[in-house]
């Protein structure tokens, strides 16, 4: 259990930067999420950590070590690498129980280890065979179980479960979970997908061209994206953007959307629009913000209803998506399934926008915060 | 109606297999044809090479021009025939072989998996060694030799057969180190193993198709040196290739072609054998592509 301390970070291959100053601080014990499109650098950082890659500017604090120039021996880490890289030559057990080897663990120990590993991922029947013999999430769970064989400072796992079907990923991800609750071991974890993000992280980095966009807890990063691409990431489906017209109205500023008809909705911290009077700005608004009308919300202070015209249904069980165009741009609205809404059909709905954010049309940023 | 037309074209494939086999069958005949010679020549007496014609059989079969050239026929002043050279060749080649192998497989795996600063410029420069034709090197090297004090040894052949083979040894092993994904070393140093431990635990068992193509490659090579064996070997140190050109120069009265027949195989049978055992190989190693793992 260590913590991590990244600070300005670069990376650069001959002249392309890859990583372009990337600071990040968080706690012993601490579960962090990369996500970022693919290309950004997560792999590169997450080797950067692991001293795979040296670094060309800037520190890398495990605990309050420097390791910057420490050799991946001596960081203590153990890794699952996006591609496994599982030894082919070895059988499953011995590619589970090289780690322990190499770091001089009695042979009774490492097969107690490689048995233990092998029950939590669900892999004792195949111990004996080598990685060609395995199928791709089966390879995958060999390389969680040589990360997990090991007891280190600091765990990294690139997309560790990305090649699993949705059941067996829902249990890892839950292994995870519990292995992290129990152990308490420092993780930084990459993943593409948004529950995992969400469910394990203490706190999620958004990365985007080598950059750190926002680093926050999960509900931060949901509540309070600090820009477009970061409200735009997180969350399926993803924020709708409205473009909107700040007007003054009665004595404050509110946004006008084109619905069916003009409508004015409020907004919570309209002071800050002040800058944008009479321009237009991005009203970012989550799906389950626009819901069919509630009577219990009826009345509230940032709750206003309004028609809209349906363009498609997407019925998904739980819910029901209501896609429409408001202001020209498509719009998800998340109802209950029972709400009789029919494309091409012109219905009422609740916008609520207590929590809505807004940004600047042109340069992406947070505005009202 | 679609009948005839089938009949036609298998009429015209099986024309034209029966084509393509009488052409290999040409080809085959025409590389085997020296070698049917050489073997049809050391099974017969002086007296039938004479008057037979090249590829007349043999009256009798005949091994007393085997055994002279084995034990008997006369290289130079010494009548002791092949038979010294010939483990002197296997003294050079074996340890030749070894050496320039691992040497490789060390400085391909260093290339493609430690890359050092300058160690592109140190393939590139590797490389250029694969292109230096034997003649250049000659008198550096036997200034070299010398210098060292092992001039006209055994062990001052076998160096200057590795420094010679080091580069395209280094050349197959790094090409196919290439196609081992670099996350296999990375996730090993992860584990703990140093440099060493990664090739011998890692490396090393998935290399054997590319051990065998050097190993033969490198044998071959070096067995059937000529240059180097005439101008690096001592009296006594002379490697079978040089043994065979001198026994064949070397006549006392009437030309024994038979002897010199049965010497010319003696000379080339461990390649042959080679080729034989491990061609298989050869081939499976030379298309083999990724390590998929
Ligand atoms: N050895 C290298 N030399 C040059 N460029 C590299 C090298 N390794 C990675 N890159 C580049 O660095 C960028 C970031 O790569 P990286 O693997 O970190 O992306 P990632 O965020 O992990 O993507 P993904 O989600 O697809 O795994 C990419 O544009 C990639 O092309
Ligand atoms: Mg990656």
């Amino acid at each position: 259990m260590a913590s991590l301390v990244i600070e300005n970070v670069k990376k650069r291959y001959g002249q392309t930067e890859i990583l372009k100053g990337i600071d990040i601080s968080i706690e012993a014990g601490e579960f962090l999420i990369l996500v970022g499109p693919s290309g950004c650098g997560k792999s590169t950082l997450m080797n950067s950590i692991a001293g795979l890659e040296d670094v060309s500017e800037g520190r890398i604090l495990i605990g309050d070590q420097d390791v910057t120039f420490s050799s991946p021996k001596d960081r203590d880490i153990a890794m699952v690498f996006q591609s496994y890289a599982l030894y082919p030559n070895m059988t499953v057990a011995e590619n589970i129980s090289f780690g322990l080897e190499m770091r001089k663990v009695p042979k009774d120990e490492r097969e107690a280890e490689v048995q233990r590993v092998a029950d939590m991922l669900q892999i004792g029947h195949l111990l004996k065979r080598k990685p060609a013999q395995l199928s791709g999430g089966q390879r995958q769970r060999v390389a969680m179980g040589r990360a997990l064989a090991r007891r280190p400072k600091m765990y990294l796992f690139d997309e560790p479960l990305s090649n699993l079907d949705a059941k067996l990923r829902v249990e890892m991800r839950t292994e995870i979970k519990k292995l992290h609750q129990k152990l308490g071991t420092t993780i930084v974890y990459v993943t593409h997908d948004q529950i995992e993000a969400m469910t394990l992280a203490d706190r999620i980095a958004v990365m985007k061209d080598g950059e750190v966009q926002q680093l926050g807890t999960p509900q931060e990063i949901y509540d309070n994206p600090t820009n477009l691409f970061v409200a735009g990431f997180m969350g399926s489906p993803a924020m709708n953007f409205i473009p909107a017209k700040v007007v003054e109205h009665s004595g404050s500023y509110a946004l006008e959307l084109q619905a069916t008809q003009p409508t004015l909705v409020p907004f919570p911290s309209a002071d800050s629009l002040k800058a944008y009077a009479g321009k237009e700005i991005l009203l970012g608004l989550r799906p389950e913000m626009i819901t069919e009308p509630q009577p219990h919300k009826e009345g509230a202070e940032f709750v206003v209803k309004a028609d809209i015209d349906v363009e498609v249904i997407e019925p998904m069980g739980a819910d029901t998506m209501v896609l429409t165009r408001i202001s020209d741009a498509e719009v998800n609205c998340r109802c209950n399934p029972a709400y009789p809404a029919k494309a091409n059909e012109t219905i009422a709905m609740m916008f609520d926008t207590s929590k809505a954010v807004a940004f600047d049309k042109d340069t992406g940023q947070r505005i009202d915060n | 109606m679609s009948n005839p037309a089938k009949r036609q074209t298998t009429a015209l494939d099986k024309a034209l297999r029966f084509g393509l086999y009488a052409m290999l069958i040409a080809m085959a005949a025409v590389y085997l044809a020296p070698f049917i010679v050489m073997l049809l020549t050391s099974l017969k007496d002086v007296e039938e090479i004479r008057t037979g014609t090249l590829l007349s059989l043999p009256g009798s079969i005949d091994f007393s021009a085997w055994s002279k050239a084995w034990s008997g026929a006369c290289t130079g002043s010494q009548c002791e025939g092949m038979a010294p050279y010939f483990f002197n060749s296997f003294k050079i080649v074996i340890p030749a072989v070894a050496i320039s192998t691992l040497l490789g497989a060390i400085n391909g795996y260093v290339i493609s998996h430690w890359k050092f600063r300058g160690s592109d410029f140190f393939f590139a420069a590797l490389l250029v060694g694969c292109f230096i034709p034997f003649q250049v090197i000659l008198l550096p090297m036997a200034r070299t030799l010398g210098w060292l004090g092992i001039a006209n040894t055994t062990a001052g052949l076998v160096m200057v057969h590795v420094v010679y083979g080091v580069a395209f040894t280094t050349l197959f092993f790094r090409n196919f180190y290439q196609a081992i994904p670099v996350e296999l070393v990375k996730a090993a140093r992860l584990d703990g193993a140093g440099f060493f431990t990664i090739f011998y635990r890692i490396i090393l068992p998935v290399s054997t198709p590319i051990i065998v193509v050097t190993v033969i490659w490198q044998f071959t090579q070096i067995w059937n040196d000529f240059l180097f064996g005439v101008a690096f070997s001592g009296f006594d140190t002379q490697p079978v290739t040089v043994a065979l050109n001198n026994l064949v120069n070397t006549s006392f009265g009437g030309k024994e072609y038979n002897v010199d027949m049965a010497a010319a195989i003696i000379a080339a049978l461990p390649t042959l054998l080679v080729y034989v055992l491990a061609g298989k190989y050869f081939v499976r190693g030379l298309t083999a592509g990724a390590v998929k793992g």
